[in-house]
């Protein structure tokens, strides 16, 4: 709602400097985003009477003589087609600024000496969306009955002197979506009376309401008026009048449409005219819409009407959709007589639906949608008749017909005066709550801790005791309210024992090298339940906002797979990121959500260098960082098992799963070539990764040991012992069977070499590992070691047919 | 020859071969001849039964001064060889240290979670529980519980994802407080948690919306909680995450979950509240919104509201990084360029 100051002073007696007005409503009310000094920036314009106008030969522009209140006429070159000797216009001087901070000078054109120039209203700042249709390309021209004389400021008469609030307000502060509302506002906040004025009707026309009928279902319209108005004269506005719509961010139309719109933002009621010549059937009928019902609204829109939309009719044709736009079939037109005046309240469910299903949301729905004055409806239709009478000479037939009249009870809040400053926390008296309560106008009784509030009906978010404490809060002032700290009994805050571990395993991957990323959990449905050993059933939203972001994702690797491709197209193809967040599935009857890690990695281990190590990233180095994962959490590493799968995406031959315990918690491995080929960034690129489901983790994870072990105190020894396999059996096989056999003083054992090549059978292959041996209380004999290595010996012989090198 | 003079002789000889040895070998070699068992000094000491024995004491005393004087030259040799080596060795060794290393890939938290993380870690140490709650989450305790009502814009198909009529994905991290709420026993204390967590709206992408994003909720309950306690602890809170010179105020708002209803904006840090572009020359900029706990959402959680009530509060994690660290694209923190995300390496907090 766009609030002007200079009109606001209708109401109440002003005299701050607008700016700290505005910065007081925003702290004690309503939000001001911004307020608006229209003349800013620009200087010189005045009125000026064209005495002369002739064509220049040969080009469209006028050469005008003007008078500007100068003793001298200025000779002005216009371009305007409606440029015309005897107007009133907008004059911008020599030495005047115009709007986009442009300097007016005396210049020529065409040979003739121009001394200024006359202006259209967008030239001087005004939004094209204000200008009158007529005056949309070319200069504008005051009104003829404008009592304005040549050397008048410009900025006066359009309105541009004022100071002009944006009331940015939140859903509960409709009441200040008009100048009333917004006036008893401001008056409280300053602590100022407020005056608004009632209306009285004298009715000089005859009686009409024996000869039309109105059915309204009263659940859609709880409140419905209408008066009728003859013999109107369509026209133009006074300038007063325009200038409060321009000022309040409305295009003035004609004498009829303008008072609608005034009334509406003085009253905060939404008001319709009809050309009366829409109901030659002498009906008017509120009712829901038919199916197949079709109406082309004002802004010419053709709209399907929906069986939840209101529409007026005259009952045969739709004539409106009731609350949010007329019809073009009951449209105000020049030669329009007879007008029929409505005021209602409509259902604000059904009419904030029917904005949103034909986005047509205008002023009027926007009132309706969050809930208008219950007590102005009459007294707005009855302040519209009487300037229809002023400003378009209507005359006012006798008889208001009422459709429905639905009757609210006045709201009663009791309360104490110790609750309301035991929530503020404050010392509040009761006179200074008294003397807050006068300043909005509530009535209120006061006995002893007690008080009864009676809240007027334009302020109709006040239900509860609660809504009284933060009208006495605000006006008390939030500044004044003294900073304070909860006392409490102790609580011993802190994570959850699950968020704790995920912090410790971000902590390690991060370490690692990784920069998190996030992803968006809506992915497409084939994204959503790739990179999955056993899919399940996935979670769909309705109406999403596109195939892309349809189903919640049952990975985070499609994420990782999207910033790879959207990295590598920007020519980052050193990647190492990583996400943990949660995928979503339906199982069980329930919606089910997992905590997951993932990372992935392109490229070499370092950055390109000068010595030229360039060791690819492949599946063992991230492997590596896994087994690294595992240790840094504690898990023990002997639970740990890799099994060649096949999974969705993946390559079908470097991708494995990883079993904890016997359990799948996860996979790693290479991204499938159909993935990365189809994809222009990635083609050609090995690009590895895992993802876990830490859900399945966490528990395995063992609590970081507290007692500590010394280290070893005698010596270790270690073997080396060379063997020569068939190709394919694994390396977890031959390591199965060393760690079977190597007795108790077994205490490592790793795999040093991996052979393959012209210097053994092409069915075969050679290992290489490294055995360490210890006894942690004594030192040990070759005789033991010799004997656990030939038991390794004999063992892998017998069982896996090796050949010991 | 005289005695005497034949040690004066080896004296000469010998300290110029001390000097000719180059190296370790070299000078080992002359010190086995010039004092080892074969040499002439040890062959005169024992030929000291021949010498006349006037001039026995006289003889002995040369020779072993002259012993030691050659040690002694030996040593230094030995030294400045093995110095010599030293110094061959490392000069062979010596590297461009100019050159630059090899690096390997900087880990980097996401920037919504340092804000998220230093959060946290700021609400524990004031005794608050961090609480998790489901992002697919139910009608009933994302809206009915939280006093939205049935016909809230909200609830709006439009502006919010439904999986089927009465599960949805979050909005608003507010669930998370009727939960809580609901299994709270206060009979054991106060209830202080923050809920951190990802929400969905049905907006369109573009640089100032994300159908995603994250958000904190907070939430204080007891039985003497005042708005004064509001105040003071978002005061501390904006100024722990935006600097302690800020200055914050606090203007009425609207939240269908709280009662008053407040919104905080703190002092512009980029202009220091003068105006400029970034706080849209009103020298303020608005960061959260929060209020006293709604008595209809207590009551909704079985709790006796004339008894119990508190604040509660949300903050756009979002928002406070765009904020804290300039960023002007939300969609920034979702498309996870290494680019926009690995300067946050040194962000850690």
């Amino acid at each position: 709602m766009l609030v002007s100051y200079n009109w606001l002073k209708d109401f109440i007696k002003l005299d701050q400097d607008p700016n700290d007005l505005a910065e007081k409503i925003t702290r004690t009310g309503v939000e001001v985003a911004e307020v608006k000094h229209p003349e800013d920036g620009l200087k010189k314009l005045v009125v000026g009477h064209i005495i002369d106008c002739e064509p220049i030969s040969g080009t469209h522009l006028n050469l005008t003589h003007v008078d500007v209140g100068e003793k001298e006429l200025y000779q002005i070159v216009c371009g305007a087609p409606n440029v015309a000797a005897g107007e009133d216009v907008v004059v911008a001087l020599p030495g005047a600024r115009i709007a986009d901070n442009v300097k007016i000078k005396k210049t020529k054109l065409r040979g003739n000496e121009s001394n200024g120039m006359i202006c259209g209203l967008q030239e001087i700042g005004f939004p094209d969306k204000l200008v009158p249709e007529k005056y949309t390309n070319g200069i504008y021209v005051f009104p003829h009955d404008a009592e304005i004389k040549p050397g008048d400021s410009a900025f006066e008469l359009l309105g541009m002197d004022d100071y002009i609030f944006d009331f940015d307000i939140t859903p509960n502060r409709a009441d200040t979506l008009s100048m009333e509302g917004s006036a008893y506002e401001v008056g409280a906040i300053t602590d100022v009376p407020v005056k608004v004025e009632g209306v009285v009707v004298k009715e000089d026309g005859p009686n009409w309401t024996n000869d039309f009928t109105v059915d309204v279902d009263s659940q859609l319209a709880p409140k419905f008026y209408l008066r009728k108005i003859s013999n109107v004269k369509i026209g133009d506005s006074p300038l007063w009048l325009q200038r409060r719509l321009w000022n309040a961010g409305i295009r003035p139309i004609n004498n009829v449409v303008d008072v609608t719109n005034y009334i509406m933002l003085l009253t905060g009621q939404p008001m319709h005219s009809y050309d009366a010549r829409a109901f030659k059937t002498h009906k008017l009928v509120v009712r829901k819409a038919n199916k197949e019902e079709k109406l082309t609204l004002l802004n010419n829109k053709e709209v399907d009407l929906d069986p939840n939309d209101i529409v007026i009719t005259n009952g045969e044709d739709v004539v409106m959709m009731a609350g949010v736009m007329g019809g073009l079939n009951s449209e105000i037109e020049s030669d329009t007589t007879d007008v029929l005046l409505e005021s209602a309240i409509f259902d604000p469910t059904l009419i904030r639906k029917a904005a949103l299903r034909h986005a047509n949301r205008t002023e009027a729905s926007s009132r309706y949608e969050k809930g208008v004055n219950w007590d102005a409806t009459t007294r707005a239709l009855d302040m519209a008749a009487l300037l229809l009478r002023n400003d378009a000479s209507g005359t006012i037939n006798e008889g208001v017909i009422t459709g429905s009249s639905v009757k609210r009870k006045s709201t009663k809040i009791t309360t104490t005066i110790s609750y309301i400053n035991k929530v503020l926390g404050t010392e509040v008296s009761s006179s200074e709550i008294a003397a807050i309560f006068a300043r909005l106008n509530f009535k209120i009784e006061i006995n002893g801790d007690n008080l009864i509030v009676d809240v007027p009906a334009r302020r109709w978010d006040i239900a509860i005791p609660a809504d009284l404490v933060e009208e006495v809060g605000r006006l008390y002032g939030y500044d004044n309210i003294k900073s304070t700290q909860p006392i409490l009994a102790e609580t011993h805050g802190g994570y959850s024992k699950k968020e704790e571990t995920i912090r410790r395993i971000k902590n390690v991957v991060q370490g690692q090298g990784l920069i998190e990323a996030i992803s968006y959990s809506l992915t497409s449905l084939e994204k959503a339940i790739g990179f999955s050993k056993e899919p399940k059933k996935p979670v769909e939203v309705q109406m999403p906002l596109n195939s892309n972001r349809s189903t919640l994702r049952q990975n985070l690797m499609t994420g990782l797979v999207d910033a790879a491709s959207y990295n590598m197209a920007r020519k980052q193809n050193q990647l190492a990121i990583f996400e943990q967040g949660r995928v979503y599935d339906f199982e069980n009857n329930n919606y089910n959500e997992h905590e997951h890690l993932a990372a992935l990695y392109s490229g070499n281990v370092y950055f390109e260098n000068w010595q030229n190590d360039n060791e690819k990233i492949d599946f063992f180095y991230v492997k590596g960082q896994l087994t690294n994962l595992f240790s840094a959490l504690g898990i023990n590493l002997n639970d740990v098992e890799y099994r060649a799968e096949v999974i969705m995406y993946m390559h079908p031959t470097r991708t494995a799963g990883i079993y904890i315990k016997n359990k799948y918690v996860g996979m790693i491995g290479m991204l499938d070539r159909p993935v990365t080929q189809s994809n222009k960034a990635m083609k050609d690129s090995e690009i590895y990764g895992y993802e876990l489901n830490l859900d399945d983790i966490i528990p395995l994870i063992l609590n970081p040991q507290t007692t500590a072990q010394s280290a070893p105190k005698f010596p270790a020894v270690e073997r080396d012992l060379s063997i020569l396999v068939d190709k394919d059996v694994t390396n977890q096989a031959v390591e199965d069977i060393i760690k079977a056999n190597g007795g108790k003083y077994l205490y490592n054992l790793r795999i040093i070499d991996v052979y393959r090549g012209s210097h053994i059978a092409e069915d075969k292959k050679s290992f290489a590992y490294r055995l360490t041996f210890l006894n942690e209380n004594d030192t040990l004999t070759d005789e033991i070691v010799n004997k656990a290595m030939n038991s390794i010996d004999a063992s892998l012989e017998k069982q896996l047919k090796v050949e010991i090198r | 020859m005289d005695l005497f003079d034949r040690l004066k002789e080896l004296r000469e000889k010998g300290l110029v071969e001390i000097n000719k040895a180059k190296n370790e070998e070299m000078l080992n070699d002359v010190r086995v001849k010039l004092t080892g068992r074969k040499s002439e000094l040890t062959e005169i000491l024992h030929s000291m039964k021949d010498i006349d024995p006037s001039d026995r004491r006289e003889v002995g005393q040369r020779v072993n001064k002259l012993r030691d004087l050659f040690n002694s030259k030996l040593d230094d040799a030995k030294t400045e060889i093995v110095e010599a080596l030293v110094e061959e060795q490392l000069n062979k060794e010596k590297i461009d240290v100019t050159l630059p290393g090899r690096e390997m890939h900087l880990g980097a938290k996401h920037p919504i979670n340092i804000i998220l993380d230093d959060l946290e870690k700021y609400f524990i140490g004031m005794g608050y529980e961090v609480v998790q709650g489901p992002e697919i989450e139910t009608d009933h305790y994302c809206f009915e519980m939280m006093n939205l009502p049935k016909d809230h814009p909200a609830r709006d198909m439009q502006e919010t994802f439904y999986i089927d009529s009465d599960n949805l994905l979050r909005s608003q991290t507010s669930g998370d407080q009727a939960r809580v709420l609901e299994k709270h026993d206060f009979a054991k204390g106060p209830l202080k948690m923050v809920g951190p967590g990802k929400v969905y709206r049905r907006d369109d992408d573009d640089a100032t919306h994300s159908h995603q994003f994250m958000q904190m909720e907070g939430l204080v309950v007891d039985k003497n909680i005042t708005m004064g306690d509001l105040k003071g602890t978002l005061e501390l809170m904006a100024k722990h995450i935006f600097g302690q010179d800020r200055e914050t105020r606090l203007r009425p708002s609207y939240f269908p979950f709280t009662e008053p209803s407040v919104e905080m904006d703190v002092s512009c840090f980029n202009c220091n509240g003068k105006g400029c572009s970034i706080c849209k020359y009103t020298g303020w900029i608005e960061v959260l919104g929060a209020g006293m706990v709604h008595p209809n959402v207590i009551e909704n959680a079985g709790i006796d509201s004339n008894v119990y009530g508190g604040f509660a509060f949300g903050v756009g994690l979002d928002r406070f990084a765009i904020l804290k660290y300039g960023i002007d694209d939300i969609r920034d923190f979702y498309t996870n360029d290494v680019r926009f995300l690995e300067q946050f390496s040194r962000e850690e907090r």
